[in-house]
């Protein structure tokens, strides 16, 4: 016993010693950049550890796979073939965590950041940003908040949760409208936080405007929920023609299950940035009880050649299907190199100025090329639709990005 | 303690029945559906009857070591793991897996107990419940680390759902209630009609008393903290085939299994079943009635009465 | 238990301990002149961390009364502050104290029920969590002050000690987080010398006993409870102003109320230097694990692509100190003093 607790002393002593010592290497790594080629560092932050480890870990191996190929083509020739490094830095999901891994990476001499997936952490890196002075790239993290801060150094390539809400309910009239199929009430089941709350929202005031009748809404809490049947009997019993549904992956499956086994009378389920309905795992994590469903919802362009090579090589090289998540921090790599190659220069306020006046061709099924508003938000991401059908998540609206025609009324598979 | 006399089973039975009839009478109201409430009363039920599972091992341990154990969703997770492995690689049916995850749970939670928790008996609450967080915390990455991130699922061939009163429920979740009333008969005959048993529940009552007529306390703690974990191993394999598996999946029930402790009173397995039946009825009619609001705020609530009025927990003796 | 406070040579220990007690911060103070700022970033979580783990030890290690739910008065003092600043723009120092009497208020009034049913132990601790659970679910539904979709601090150009912002890098967050944990710790060793302090000490050894003597039980648990739970809601207030943002789970969350207990147990609960020495070992200790396994040496290079492993070792280390170190750090490090003295 006597022997234990001297080990853990020592333990603990060292852990305190270390940290005095400083964890990181000493500050010496800003400058060996400036040199003609060598390197050139793009701090990365996802959460690899912890609940969305699935999505954090796969962004951060695709960030570093737009680098090795972008290195591969030459690197930055407006600066001599610099290379680019990615540097990843692990938010655990937590934003403190984040933000002292942003500051780090900084520290060692960071050109720019990408990242976060997560809203709450997204919120405390673009301050770090800001303050810094160094742009940041969101590629994943959805609440319209983060770019209501009058922040210059932070960028949006996805589309923020009201105008996704916004933009599926036209969708959703639009596919109404083509099929003579009417949806003249909607029933909306959300999970409960600022997500879920302001798709919502979004979605009621232009759905409403559009005449159709939203309501019951009904909000469920992500995190713990375990069963969704009795939410599904709710809108069963409301007898309304559509159901919209937004959340993220597992209570995405639940939902699913629970309306094959509820069988309400709805002519669709209309996922609205809906986190499970058009991945390729839900078709098999639902099995049959997802056929037909819709999500409209940002996604990778998967008529694009370009976009179908990068999935081939990805798989190659990681065994791995990319994920739309993935293509986005993809995605902000290359606006980040485009960018330096722009403005032929590291320093982080030129290269802010070179992305916000940047128009980059897209690997996203967006009707233009990137490009930010003086929010920083890409003004060309917008939500496409996509369809389980026959077992696959297919491209089905609007027509440029359809791989196959909408099954449109689309009742739940018995 | 200036307590008044405790009210007869019957009264308090008759108390319970009022309770539930006003809140079934309020749910119909607000939600204007008898199916509605009907498929609530169903899935609270199953639901419940999956918290109880949960707890039952929980509740043996917190009742018998006196340890809040927060690695027990960790644990869980590792059986469903298994079921995952078993079912997919070896192509057993889900539910024979149980043959192999209680007893490998069983094993893990003697080496634990032996290992490291019975160093700390005694010692601070507070040390005890850093100690699990730190086993859970480590399990937990252990299983992210061997088997990454990407979520995996359980399929049942012949899963089907069941319909009753116009209400419907999965094949899989009656079958995961069944286990819970299942488990908690063997428990309770073990713990009541064995020596073994016997053993334990002198154990828990007076862990001196007990020492001096020739139990070994020790060996004590290491079988009923094995037989809460193969518990726990028995409700990660009975809930794989209706959760998506990931690393943190047991721990979403950590919580809730808590509540559901306390409700039953600390060591009592059917009260724990009892409280899970209660929780999951409060979750899904809370729902009905606050749809505003989360399910689980009702859940609280309920708790902390409980608290307040019987903290020895509904079927608890007062101490 | 350790037996602080026994009442002998008060005034000399005393002042012993908050001569320490200076010493000790205007050595911590020059820090800012030695780390690099990303450290200091690093730096500042362990102090709001410490001043977390201060204000727990006063309730639960001192007191007695073992809290699961520290989240409720963190979250409150950080709602309170934040909202002040972002809707009002009140002077966070103005919102820290609101924060702290709402804080207070809120643990004396559910303090008060938790002690009028007389519950203790592990009942009290899940009691207290309950309503910090509570707390956070009505945060995410609560819509006058938009909680749920989470505060956002504005940035000001240039700093302000009135507003409490700074340019990044500066010290002066550190410095300012600093003495708020000074005088935490000052206002704790000022608490347990004084009278009260004596009666807090014999109410946690034996409730009965010191009813029995006269002293008004349920008062000063309540004093307790309240000091404890202002000083956790003046750390909430600092971690909106500096991390610029609240959301609900941040707030209420029960990682908060975890975090609050950590550095007590880790370090020693109920002493005075325990917290402080808990969060200093265990604040950089996950930092530590990650930049040791950033690059992983060859022979873990099987690996590579994988996540976890930083956590493995930090969790092991979590194991290892609290089976090692039942008293914590500083208890562990005083026994061994103590004996080799004798």
């Amino acid at each position: 016993m006597r022997n234990l607790r001297l080990v853990g002393l020592l333990a603990a002593l060292g852990v305190a010693l270390a940290a005095c010592g400083g964890s990181a290497p000493p500050g010496t790594t800003g400058q060996e950049g400036d040199q003609q080629g060598g390197t050139i560092k793009i701090g990365s932050i996802h959460p690899l550890t912890g609940p969305l480890a699935f999505d954090g870990q796969q962004m951060a191996k695709a960030g570093k796979f737009a680098a090795e190929r972008i290195n591969a083509q030459g690197g930055i020739k407006s600066l001599d073939g610099a290379k680019l490094q990615v540097l990843d830095a692990d938010s655990k999901g937590e934003p403190e965590v984040g933000q002292s891994e942003a500051q780090r990476l900084i520290q060692e001499g960071a050109a720019a950041l990408v990242g976060p997936y997560q809203s709450a952490v997204a919120s405390n890196v673009a301050a770090v940003a800001e303050r810094n002075r160094v742009p940041f790239l969101i590629d994943v993290a959805v609440a319209d908040s983060i770019l209501e801060q009058g922040y210059t150094n932070t960028f949006r390539i996805q589309p923020n949760a009201s105008s996704m809400g916004t933009k599926g309910a036209d969708y959703l009239a639009e596919l109404a409208e083509a099929s003579g199929t009417p949806i003249r009430s909607v029933a909306v089941l959300h999970e409960q936080t600022d997500f879920g709350k302001s798709v919502l929202a979004a979605f009621k005031a232009r759905a409403e405007g559009s005449g159709m009748k939203v309501g019951p809404e009904i909000s469920y809490d992500a995190v713990n929920v375990s069963d969704l049947t009795t939410e599904i009997t709710q809108v069963k019993a409301e007898g309304v023609d559509a159901l919209v549904v937004t959340g993220y992956y597992r209570d995405g499956v639940l939902a699913a299950k629970a309306i094959s086994s509820v069988r309400p009378d709805v002519k669709v389920v209309f996922g609205i940035a809906n986190g499970a309905f058009d991945l390729p795992q839900f078709t098999s994590d639902a099995g049959k009880a997802g056929e037909g469903f819709f999500d409209a919802n940002y996604h990778f362009n998967a008529r694009d050649p370009e976009m179908r090579k990068l999935a081939a090589d990805f798989k190659a090289k990681y065994g791995e299907d990319i994920r739309t998540s993935s293509v986005l921090a993809y995605e902000a790599v290359r606006v980040i190199a485009s960018g330096l190659e722009k403005a032929g220069t590291r320093d982080p306020q030129q290269l802010r100025e070179a992305i916000s006046g940047l128009s980059l061709d897209t690997l996203m099924a967006y009707p233009g090329p990137i490009s930010f508003d003086k929010t920083g938000q890409n003004t060309s991401a917008t939500p496409i639709v996509m369809q389980v059908q026959g077992g696959t998540v297919r491209q089905v609206f609007p027509k440029e990005f359809a791989e196959a025609e909408p099954r449109f009324p689309a009742p739940p598979a018995r | 303690m200036t307590r008044r006399a405790p009210l007869s089973l019957a009264a308090r039975l008759a108390v319970a029945a009022a309770v539930v009839a006003v809140v079934l009478v309020l749910a119909y109201a607000r939600s204007g559906s008898g199916i509605v409430v009907s498929q609530a009363v169903l899935t609270g039920l199953l639901l419940g009857g999956v918290y109880g599972l949960v707890a039952m091992g929980l509740t043996l341990i917190f009742g018998v070591l006196d340890i809040v154990n927060f690695a027990h969703g960790a644990l869980m997770t590792v059986a469903m793991y298994g079921t995952v492995l078993l079912a997919s690689h070896a192509g057993l049916d889900p539910y024979l897996t149980l043959l192999v995850t209680a007893p490998a749970l069983f094993g893990i939670g003697m080496a634990l107990q032996s290992g490291l928790i019975n160093r700390t008996m005694g010692s601070s609450l507070a040390n005890q419940l850093l100690l699990t967080l730190g086993i859970g915390l480590l399990i937990e990455n252990v299983l992210l680390l061997s088997f990454g991130s990407e979520p995996r699922s359980v399929a049942v061939g012949y899963a089907a759902p069941l319909r009753a009163f116009g209400a419907v429920a999965d094949l899989t979740r009656v079958i995961a209630f069944l286990g819970a009333l299942g488990l908690a008969a063997l428990l309770y005959l073990l713990l009541q009609r064995t020596r073994v048993g016997t053993a334990i529940r002198a154990v828990a009552a007076n862990p001196d008393g007990a020492q001096l007529v020739g139990i070994d306390v020790r060996r004590m703690y290491v079988l009923t903290f094995a037989l809460g974990t193969a518990c726990a191993g028995a409700a990660g394999t009975l809930v794989a085939p209706f959760v998506t598996v990931e690393a943190t999946t047991g721990e979403l029930f950590n919580i809730i299994a808590f509540v559901v402790v306390v409700l039953g009173g600390m060591g009592n397995v059917v009260g724990a079943l009892v409280g899970g039946l209660l929780i999951g009825l409060t979750e899904q009619l809370g729902g009905v009635l606050l749809p505003e609001q989360s399910p689980l705020l009702a859940v609280f609530v309920v708790f902390v009465l409980v608290l307040f009025l019987r903290p020895q927990g509904l079927f608890g003796r007062s101490s | 238990m350790t037996a602080a406070g026994t009442g002998t040579h008060t005034g000399t220990r005393t002042g012993r301990q908050l001569l320490v007690l200076v010493i000790g911060a205007a050595a911590v103070a020059t820090l800012p002149f030695i780390l690099p700022p990303a450290q200091e970033a690093v730096a500042v979580r362990i102090l709001i961390f410490a001043l977390m783990g201060v204000a727990w030890n006063v309730m639960s290690g001192y007191g007695g009364m073992f809290s699961f739910g520290h989240a409720a008065y963190f979250g409150l003092g950080a709602y309170a502050g934040g909202y002040l600043i972002v809707r009002h723009g009140v002077s966070p120092w103005i919102g820290m104290a609101v924060g702290a009497a709402l804080a207070a208020a809120f643990g004396v009034t559910t303090g008060f029920l938790a002690f009028r049913y007389r519950l203790k132990g592990a009942y009290f601790a899940l009691a207290t969590f309950a309503f910090a659970e509570m707390l956070h679910l009505l945060a995410l539904s609560f819509e006058p002050i938009e909680a749920a979709a989470g505060l956002n601090v504005p940035l000001l150009q240039g700093s302000s000690w009135w507003m409490l912002q700074f340019p990044p890098g500066s010290p002066n967050y550190f410095w300012a987080i600093l003495a708020l944990t000074v005088l935490a710790v000052a206002a704790t060793i000022a608490l347990l010398r004084s009278k009260s302090g004596g009666y807090v000490i014999a109410i946690r050894e034996d409730e009965q006993a010191a009813s029995s003597l006269g002293i008004p039980v349920m008062r000063y648990k309540l004093l307790t409870v309240g000091v404890s739970a202002a000083m956790t809601a003046v750390a909430g207030a600092f971690y909106v102003q500096y991390y610029l943002y609240i959301n609900p789970d941040l707030a209420f969350g029960s990682a908060v109320s975890i975090q609050a207990i950590l550095p007590s147990v880790i370090g020693g609960i109920g002493t005075i230097w325990g917290p402080l020495i808990g969060a200093a070992v265990l604040g950089p200790l996950s930092d530590v694990t990650a930049t040791l396994l950033r690059d992983p040496p060859a022979a873990l290079a099987f690996l590579e692509g994988r996540s976890g492993l930083d956590v493995i070792l930090y969790a092991a280390l979590l194991i290892v100190i609290v089976l090692a170190l039942p008293k914590g750090v500083y208890g562990a490090l005083r026994s061994y003093f103590a004996r080799g003295s004798t």
